[in-house]
């Protein structure tokens, strides 16, 4: 975990207090911050169940809490606080979930009434948000988010008793604890120590309060109004729903990969584009929303410092429409979204399949295969059971073969059949290319059953190599693994580590004795680079002259290379 | 995966036939687990006694959690039905979900029994009151 270097204190920058805009983009700034962590949550999610989800559902929490605040010009913390609250409540997911929308709940009625807080109140807030998570469960577990909570709440108390405290001094201390309890969870917890990690959900909690604490320090107070003293009361806050003169414009958010960029710099550049401009990262990688009415001209000037992803672009005065005409906002994008297949002939057997997948690539293969519904996900963006549900049913099948494709869906899968009242058959495949074959194997004149039977024969027969990268040192089954290190899998498991693409695959096929198979698929990831690959085939042909090698896009993220043996 | 289990069993002893002999587990022990795991889950107040008697959930005694569960077998799947109060004001088909995943997880993590389904039943909702 990198720590910002506390910055010589400036004065006259200090936030003295926090009024609703300023708590606001603070959220804003935990959102960024955890997208940008939120991967490494995931990967340390072994309690209370080990589904490698945390930082998913928290995530996805946070979004739905700031939802609604994004677009509110609230000046009272009362109000924005009240609609984190409301957000995160509707949209909590996961344990950590539920636990960070008790901890909004509990600040938002500690803050009930209030136009801004003190340093000294916000953290009484702080602490009585800990308070109210703790209240919402009989037997708390310590070592877990709640325990990052109450030393979070307690470190920002100690530092309010200070007269001299700003609002930077309390979350500062509140951040610094955070980071010091989380580090302390696996002492406390045994199944972390086992696992030589830290609690996911504290980490993502203390990541939320660093999000908080860069963009209170680095907060302008220009940005921030200050209210002169004895100046009486503020205008009425304008009502958030009259529409600017110069329009909504659009929402723009991106991300920026690249090397040795200055996040000042293009921070300065990009908050001359637009208004409400949040620049986070580091050298290599920067996450931007911005709200602009030219989001070509700011997409232009980004790509000219790296390489753009995951840019999105929302008209808002079409989102403000959606908001008047009440419309339910759909639910959080990126998980699991529907991608039915063109209506076409009904199968003469009455079957049809699901199949859940990630990636674009794998998304065209699995439906020019036949698959009737596809849902996107797979590891560590988990679909939920109900995005699972929602495929089965809009198939016009009454017998649905469902394909998990991965260990971690499984379970969410097992639930679908007791909602539906199709006749759902669930296939036990843990890999995309045991999927694949299948899909390939299934028969639209045999029954459900038979092709169930079928299916799962072929799925077993395919042997899976997944390569990826570590993203923290760990030994798992032996196998020594320093950061950075590629890794391969072999049906799920950890096998062999090294730092060369070629030499790792060529261990790993290896060990699955290559003379019984005539074929290595080679799916090629979201991000996989030319060279690796061409370091990967050139040892496939080099060290196994007897195998074949085809190469298809399977757009998927996390495994740069995902190899098929049959 | 459990296909250890004889019709001729007596009824409600969970079997799980071995190289080196039998392990019995009564439901009465699988509900205990699933009871403890249960109440360490967020958002649960507590267990209640299954069925509601004149409409009125009971919040059941720490030593009682096993009753406010009810375990039996089906095609040698563990089910296991969960009776509980939860926190109001969380989102409970989020606790709900945490609950059968939690529960699921523990069970099969002490017995190595598959669970085919966790079942949860909320029967009641505790308001907490700030105490200070």
């Amino acid at each position: 975990m990198k720590t910002r270097p506390v910055a010589e204190q400036k004065p006259q920058a200090r936030p003295r207090l926090v009024d609703g805009q300023l708590f606001k983009l603070a959220l804003l700034g935990s959102l960024s911050w955890l997208t940008a962590n939120q991967e490494e949550v995931n990967r340390l999610n072994v309690f209370p169940v080990p589904d490698g989800d945390t930082g998913t559902n928290m995530l996805l929490t946070l979004q739905s809490a700031v939802e609604d605040i994004r677009e509110s010009d609230a000046k009272e913390i009362s109000k924005i606080a009240a609609l984190a609250a409301h957000g995160s409540l509707m949209g909590a997911r996961g344990n950590s979930g539920v636990i960070l929308s008790q901890i909004f709940r509990g600040f938002a009625k500690h803050v009930q009434g209030k136009a801004e807080l003190t340093p000294a109140e916000l953290a009484d807030a702080f602490e009585e948000a800990a308070n109210a998570a703790y209240r919402a469960v009989i037997k708390p577990t310590e070592g877990t988010i709640l325990t990052v909570a109450r030393e979070a709440g307690k470190a920002a108390k100690a530092a309010a008793a200070n007269p001299d405290a700003g609002v930077d001094t309390v979350v500062r201390a509140a951040a610094r604890a955070a980071k010091t309890a989380t580090d302390n969870t696996p002492t406390q917890l045994a199944i972390l120590h086992e696992a030589g990690v830290v609690d996911a959900g504290g980490f993502g909690l203390q990541v939320i309060f660093e999000g908080f604490l860069k963009t209170v320090e680095e907060s302008d107070p220009a940005a921030v109004p200050a209210r002169p003293a004895g100046s009486g009361k503020a205008l009425p806050a304008q009502r958030s729903l009259e529409l600017p003169e110069e329009g909504w414009g659009y929402c723009t958010e991106f991300l920026i990969e690249g090397r040795g960029m200055s996040v000042e710099e293009i921070r300065d550049n990009i908050a001359g584009m637009g208004n409400s401009a949040l620049v986070v990262g580091d050298e290599e990688l920067i996450r931007v929303h911005v709200h602009t009415n030219e989001p070509a001209k700011v997409l232009a000037y980004a790509s000219g410092v790296g390489t753009l992803a995951r840019t999105k672009v929302d008209d808002m005065s079409k989102q403000h429409r959606v908001i008047l005409d009440d419309t339910v906002p759909a639910e959080p994008q990126g998980n699991g979204k529907l991608a039915v297949a063109d209506a076409q002939r009904k199968r003469p057997n009455g079957v049809g399949l699901v199949a859940v997948v990630a990636g674009g690539g794998l998304t065209e293969i699995f439906k020019g295969l036949g698959v009737d519904a596809v849902v996107e996900g797979g590891q560590t963006m988990n679909p939920s059971t109900n995005d699972m549900l929602k495929a089965v049913e809009s198939i016009p099948y009454d017998e649905v073969l469902l394909l998990p494709n991965n260990a971690n869906v499984i379970l969410a899968a097992q639930q679908v059949p007791d909602l539906t009242e199709k006749k759902l058959y669930l296939l036990g495949t843990r890999t995309v290319p045991q999927g694949i074959a299948a899909v390939v194997a299934f028969n639209p004149n045999r029954d459900a059953k038979a092709n169930q039977l079928a299916m799962a024969e072929a799925a077993n027969q395919v042997q899976t190599i997944e390569v990826t990268h570590a993203v923290r040192d760990t030994t798992a089954n032996g196998v020594k693994v320093k950061k950075g290190d590629v890794i391969a899998l072999i049906n799920d498991k950890l096998k062999h580590s090294g730092s060369d693409y070629g030499d790792v695959v060529s261990l790993a096929l290896k060990d699955i004795k290559p003379e019984s198979y005539e074929l290595v698929t080679v799916y090629r990831g979201d991000g996989a680079k030319d060279k690796d690959l061409k370091v990967l085939t050139e040892a496939i042909g080099r060290d196994f002259p007897g195998l074949e090698v085809e190469v298809q896009d399977g757009g998927q993220r996390h495994y740069p290379f995902i190899l098929s043996v049959e | 995966m459990s296909t250890a289990e004889q019709q001729a069993d007596p009824p409600g002893v969970l079997r799980r036939a071995r190289d080196r002999g039998r392990i019995e587990v009564f439901p009465s022990v699988v509900a205990a687990m699933a009871g403890h795991a249960a109440v360490a889950c967020y958002g649960v107040m507590g267990m209640s006694a299954r069925g509601l008697r004149d409409g009125v959930a009971q919040l059941l005694r720490r030593e009682n959690l096993d009753r406010g569960v009810d375990v039996h077998e089906v095609d040698g799947q563990l089910v296991i039905d969960v009776y509980v109060i939860v926190e109001y004001g969380t989102r409970i088909t989020a606790v709900a979900q945490n609950l059968q995943s939690t529960v699921r997880f523990e069970v099969q993590r002490l017995l190595g029994v598959p669970v085919g389904e966790v079942n949860v039943f909320v029967q009641g909702v505790h308001e907490d009151t700030p105490s200070g």
